[in-house]
């Protein structure tokens, strides 16, 4: 038990609902065998501070509710084991997103507003008839939807673009993902020019600056950076 | 119940109302494209000028790297330019076309890129920020190749002027008194680095951009893109290094001879006479890859 | 004094509320939506291995039909669930998984040919029929006779989360994040909407609705061992009980998950199982077969759980400091089938464990995993007791599961069951039953208690912690009211969770904020979740008997003949520290499966008196119709249909099956 580290939590904390500044506090917590974030984020407000703000739903990185800036890279706090990370360890919270306090932001009303603004669902022109058999498909194809469909939307690529850093306008990884599972999907009857209607622009698949850092902080492993130059090509080929 | 809605933004709930009626969204849509094609286009221009111009950059790179082979030889390639092979006299003129083809590219590529700089003194401090905090290879790189772009506008444009306006002035002693006598090193020098460092992140980006040579495993494409990437500024890199040093040693043997033209019999003469092609030579055992 | 109005509030954000939601507004109603988190965190995206429906596409489930998917869950259920209800969901389970494929659910589908699959520990080759390739595929589950699972790899509830999340999008419908209902507004016998608290702000606002639809999941955050989310602490199940009117059924009856990992007690999917995994002991011995001959590691997970803390008991597990586990051996699948359907549990493992599940053991140990009690509703979702108040999925007892659910079905459970509460609430709405007839007067008295309740808390000089309370009840509940239960234990717990309960009423807090505050949120939950803890805590000390996953070691055998009846609590009086339990008989004589043996587990259960009764009964009338088809004679057994909304009647199509 000797070797037993003393993590350094530095937190940056503020409660924008109170008019309180972001300000760095830190927090010490005893490191035990298997700690994850999850665990000394608890600790921490069972023992220190109470009114400490996060955000852990599954803690089993299922729900994507945790994702914050781990030593100013995003990620899962659920699953970040502290084994992997130094003595001291910064924890800020995800930019872009309209921050609630602390190390809580709000990607709820943000996915909403992508979903909303890329129709992320299946248009179909008929309503199924449910006791009929349902319609064949090839099974890899199941399979190819279902890797895009992994998207957890916990908004880490979306705080790793610095494109979307510096335009808000951006849709990010996020949605340029949902658009090719979608476009993957043959149920939705939608077409190369529908979609061109809705990222056919800089704001947009022709806004992404291939600066990957979506691909590279995705917790998922999501093959985004070959998905949007897949899309890349499709759209322009569509504008051409 | 229609006062539900009326009620509920009264109420300002946290989040979720939703911004458009999206029921209505899923009704029939229109057959027209309302979006504008040109964002597609004016992104396929970025690409592609961007890839004609880095294509050039390789091949201006070998012609003017003839001089390692020897004067004649650059000066062949340079009367060739001006349509020595099949005109009855050179013709200065059809280069100055070529450099204002170049130079239109250059400027369109430089207008499309532009388009992605920070446009305000926030977004450069968010992006400085951002790439400090993430500590993330090709959000650096992106970084790199803006600041390399930027040093284009001014360096290239000079040296693009110059070739326009004075086509003629394309040659052994030409080049190397424009260099050395004519104080253009410095600028020649800062120019092959940003533009062989901007070239090469450039492809490398592009190829990533449009998903090419990526492979079965795209991480592994993307390694092997890096790598390549790395070779191509080293060996251009290099070669331009050497290349330049070429026609500064050139220029300091003709410096004090500067203006004269480079006729080909008589220079070999000149300098068998004058026994000074030692630069030349020195240049030459430093060639990479020998 | 904020008033929001709505036709149907929908208070919580999981699967069984977005479907609800989605049939109330198809109907052309006005639906909002309550959630503590955005819709697409909740704990739904947590199932993983599958949703059962009994599709019959596969080789393995050649010959399925609700018939059997029926027997497999009343048996399942040990028979403490309600037929009816089990008819009605079997019925439209088949609608629910086509429903969501129409939607986007990138189900797994059927490749024909030949094809390898690992089956009580040995390599098998399946042909799958030409005819079924591409249809929607299956994979084994405990308790089921036919492989009937249909899942996404081993991201089902996820992949189904964000279809049904998308429609709700599509279908305009509002979800109001991070809003946390703390009451229901009610005058005793209607339920006219709640006191929503603003988890941000920390403002009151009351949100009126003519249909108020609990579908807030469930309790296991009052263990200390749960592979629960943080979130399910039962807040719906606790506001309805706080009405004095709604009531909570079969709260005793918990189910523990074989196989959670050990020591974070997060889950690994039971489809480790369905597709071959064995469980091991410490000496590499695969045990479950010494139990269970005829199921093994299928059994129904009552029966596995229970198993396993038995050999663990007899000293059989692997010894740490945290405690002892067992194995869950899936390397024997290979690296292929891991990649591709059990992607998340390798995902877990490499995270959480940091061991590589195609070469390496999983430590598991069973923990609390489920609630099959919650508010006790009728077939349609409409609770008893409070006209106007519906419920579905965990939050809810229907009633489909009784005392043990079976893996796959819970998924299934809040589809469909919002499927069926979402026309449910339609039709009442409509009906002038649905009319507001509300003062603000009423509104304003529980909007001011609910205050002051709030005021006291932050403003109050108690000195108990919240956190502390907290952590005491779970470590009861974990320790004393889990899978071996004892009167013994059970009176400990009981007497020891009343004693918290009156301690919460003296919590003090230090973040004095009324807005984001977490140790608020602590305060006001654990008071009412000790209230479930004591309903379950209570009820399983008064149910001397075994049941499905209610073990009593003082009383082993299953006793029809006391307890076929359907534990319901009550909380009458804000200052009483124990629920007032009732029991409803479950009736035998109109059983369509009467009591007996569920094929797997004990034999030893002391039978009802109408029970030989009913097995001959159902004899004469198989023998009377003769050669009907088995929709006439399910008819005569025990008719469901006039239970079933109009628009899911049609007959389920199966290959050689038309609609």
């Amino acid at each position: 038990m000797s070797d037993q580290r003393v993590l350094t939590l530095r937190v940056l904390r503020s409660s924008p609902g109170e008019g309180l500044a972001p300000h760095w506090e830190d927090f010490r917590v005893e490191e035990a065998e298997g700690m994850t974030l999850f665990i000394a984020l608890n600790e921490v407000r069972e023992t220190l501070a109470p009114s400490l703000q996060f955000d852990f739903v599954c803690r089993a990185g299922i729900c994507g509710s945790c994702g914050m800036l781990i030593d100013g890279r995003p990620g899962l706090a659920c699953r970040a084991l502290t084994r992997d990370l130094g003595p001291v360890i910064t924890l800020a919270p995800l930019p872009v997103f309209e921050l609630i306090g602390d190390l809580s932001v709000n990607t709820g009303k943000w996915m909403r507003g992508t979903a909303e603004r890329l129709q992320t669902w299946i248009h179909a022109q008929a309503e199924p008839d449910l006791t009929a058999l349902e319609a064949p498909m090839e099974p890899a194809l199941a399979e190819a939807i279902y890797e895009l469909d992994r998207c957890i939307e916990c908004g880490c690529c979306v705080a790793g673009c610095g494109t979307l850093r510096m335009r808000e306008d951006f849709v990010g990884a996020v949605g340029l993902n949902k658009i090719a599972r979608f476009r993957l999907d043959p149920r939705d009857t939608r077409t190369d020019e529908d979609f061109y209607e809705l990222i056919g622009d800089d704001s947009g698949v022709f806004g992404c600056m291939s600066l990957l850092g979506c691909h590279d902080v995705c917790p998922k492993g999501l093959p985004l950076q070959t998905q949007i130059a897949f899309l890349r090509r499709k759209m322009a080929s569509t504008g051409l | 119940m229609a006062s539900s809605l009326e009620q509920s933004t009264v109420a300002r709930p946290v989040s979720g109302e939703p911004t458009m009626n999206a029921a209505d969204a899923a009704l029939p849509r229109h057959p027209r494209l309302r979006a504008s094609r040109w964002p597609a286009r004016l992104d396929l221009l970025q690409s592609l000028s961007g890839l004609l111009l880095a294509l050039f950059l390789i091949a201006h790179m070998f012609f003017v790297s003839s001089i390692l082979i020897s004067p004649q030889a650059f000066h062949t390639i340079a009367r060739f330019f001006e349509g020595a092979a099949f005109l009855a006299e050179p013709r200065p003129w059809i280069v100055s076309c070529v450099v204002g083809v170049v130079m239109a590219l250059f400027m369109l590529h430089a207008w499309l890129a532009l388009r992605k700089f920070p446009a305000s003194f926030r977004q450069y401090r968010i992006f400085i920020e951002h790439k400090e905090q993430l500590r993330h290879s090709e959000t650096g790189l992106w970084w790199i190749q803006l600041w390399t772009g930027f040093a284009l506008f001014f360096l290239a444009s000079v040296h693009l002027f110059g070739m326009l306006t004075q086509p003629e002035l394309i040659g052994p002693y030409e080049s190397a008194d424009r260099i050395w006598t004519g104080n253009m090193w410095p600028i020649y020098l800062l120019l092959l680095f940003a533009v062989e460092i901007h070239g090469g992140i450039g492809l490398y980006r592009l190829a990533l951009k449009w998903g090419w040579l990526q492979g079965a495993d795209p991480l592994a494409g993307r390694r092997r893109l890096r790598i390549a990437r790395t070779c191509f500024s080293l060996f251009f890199l290099g070669l331009g290094l050497v290349t330049l040093l070429a026609y500064v040693q050139l220029g300091i043997a003709h410096a004090d001879r500067a203006g004269e033209r480079y006729v080909p019999h008589k220079a070999s003469s000149r300098l068998a006479e004058h026994g000074r092609p030692g630069g030349l030579e020195f240049a030459l055992s430093r060639r990479p890859g020998e | 004094m904020r008033i929001v109005y709505t036709d149907v509030l929908v208070v919580g954000g999981g699967l069984a509320g977005l479907r609800a939601a989605v049939g109330a507004r198809r109907r052309g109603h006005d639906v909002i939506i309550l959630s503590l988190v955005p819709p697409k965190r909740s704990h739904s995206a947590a199932a993983q291995g599958g949703m059962q429906a009994s599709l019959g596409n596969t080789a393995k489930g050649e010959g399925d039909n609700e018939d059997v998917h029926f027997e497999d869950t009343v048996r399942g259920s040990d028979w403490g669930c309600d037929q009816q209800v089990a008819r009605l969901f079997t019925h439209t389970a088949p609608q629910a998984v086509r429903e969501l494929a129409a939607w986007g659910v990138p189900w797994n589908r059927v490749a024909a040919g030949e094809r390898e699959v690992v089956m009580d520990g040995r390599r098998v080759s399946l042909s799958e029929r030409p005819e079924a390739h591409g249809l929607i595929a299956a994979r084994d589950f405990g308790g089921t006779k036919k492989w009937r699972t249909c899942y996404v790899s081993d991201g089902t509830g996820h992949a189904m989360l964000y279809a049904v999340s998308d429609r709700t999008v599509a279908e305009g419908i509002p979800v109001h994040e991070r809003m946390e209902a703390i009451a229901l507004i009610h005058d005793g016998t209607r339920c006219h909407g709640a006191v929503v608290r603003n988890l941000v702000s920390g403002e009151l606002s009351a949100y009126v609705a003519r249909a108020t639809c609990i579908a807030t999941g469930g309790f296991g955050r009052i263990y200390r061992v749960s592979s629960n989310a943080v979130i399910n602490e039962g807040m719906g199940a606790a506001i309805a009980l706080e009405t004095g009117a709604a009531m909570l059924g079969n709260m005793e009856a918990v189910q523990f998950h074989p196989t959670t990992i050990f020591p974070a007690g997060i889950l690994v999917t039971e489809g480790c199982r369905g597709d071959g995994g064995l469980l091991r002991d410490a000496a590499g011995h695969r045990f479950m077969p010494d139990y269970e001959p005829e199921k093994k590691e299928l059994a129904s997970r009552d029966v596995v759980s229970r198993r396993m803390e038995e050999h663990i008991r007899a000293g059989k597990g692997v010894k740490t400091r945290f405690g002892d586990h067992l194995w869950l051996d899936i390397t024997l699948l290979g690296a292929a089938h891991i990649d591709g359907r059990l992607r998340e549990v390798k995902e877990i493992c490499q995270h959480f464990l940091g061991i590589d599940p195609s070469r390496d053991l999983i430590p598991v140990r069973p923990a609390q995993h489920y609630s099959m009690g919650g508010i006790r509703t009728d077939a349609r979702g409409q609770a008893r007791g409070l006209r106007g108040l519906f419920a579905c999925g965990e939050a809810a007892c229907w009633d489909l599961h009784g005392f043990n659910r079976l893996g796959g079905n819970s998924v299934a459970e809040t589809v469909v069951a919002g499927m069926i509460v979402g026309e449910s609430m339609a039709d009442f709405v409509e009906s002038v039953n649905g009319d507001l007839q509300v003062s603000t007067g009423l509104v304003r008295e529980f909007l001011d208690a609910e205050q002051a309740r709030l005021d006291a808390l932050l403003q109050g000089k108690g000195s108990e912690n919240a956190g502390e309370l907290m952590r005491r009840m779970q470590d009861i509940m974990t320790d004393k009211v889990g899978i071996f239960r004892s009167g013994e234990l059970l009176s400990a717990a009981v007497e020891e969770l009343q004693a918290l309960l009156v301690r919460s009423r003296q919590i003090g807090i230090a973040t004095r904020r009324p807005g984001a505050n977490p140790e608020l949120v602590t305060a006001y939950r654990v008071q009412k979740m000790l209230k479930l803890a004591l309903c379950v805590a209570w009820g399983a000390l008064q149910r001397t008997e075994s049941r499905g996953a209610h073990y009593r070691e003082d009383f082993p055998r299953r006793d029809d003949a006391q307890w076929l009846k359907r534990t319901l609590a009550t909380w009458g009086d804000a200052f009483q520290t124990l629920p007032t339990l009732s029991y409803e008989a479950l009736d035998v004589a109109s059983m369509e499966l009467p009591p007996g043996w569920r094929g797997y587990g004990a034999r030893d259960a002391i039978e009802h008196p109408l029970t030989a009764g009913r097995v001959s009964e159902i004899a004469a009338i198989r023998q009377a119709f003769g050669h009907a088809d088995r929709f006439t004679v399910q008819q005569a057994l025990m008719s469901y249909e006039h239970l079933v909304p109009e628009c899911f009647r049609g007959r389920n199509a199966r290959i050689g099956e038309s609609s």
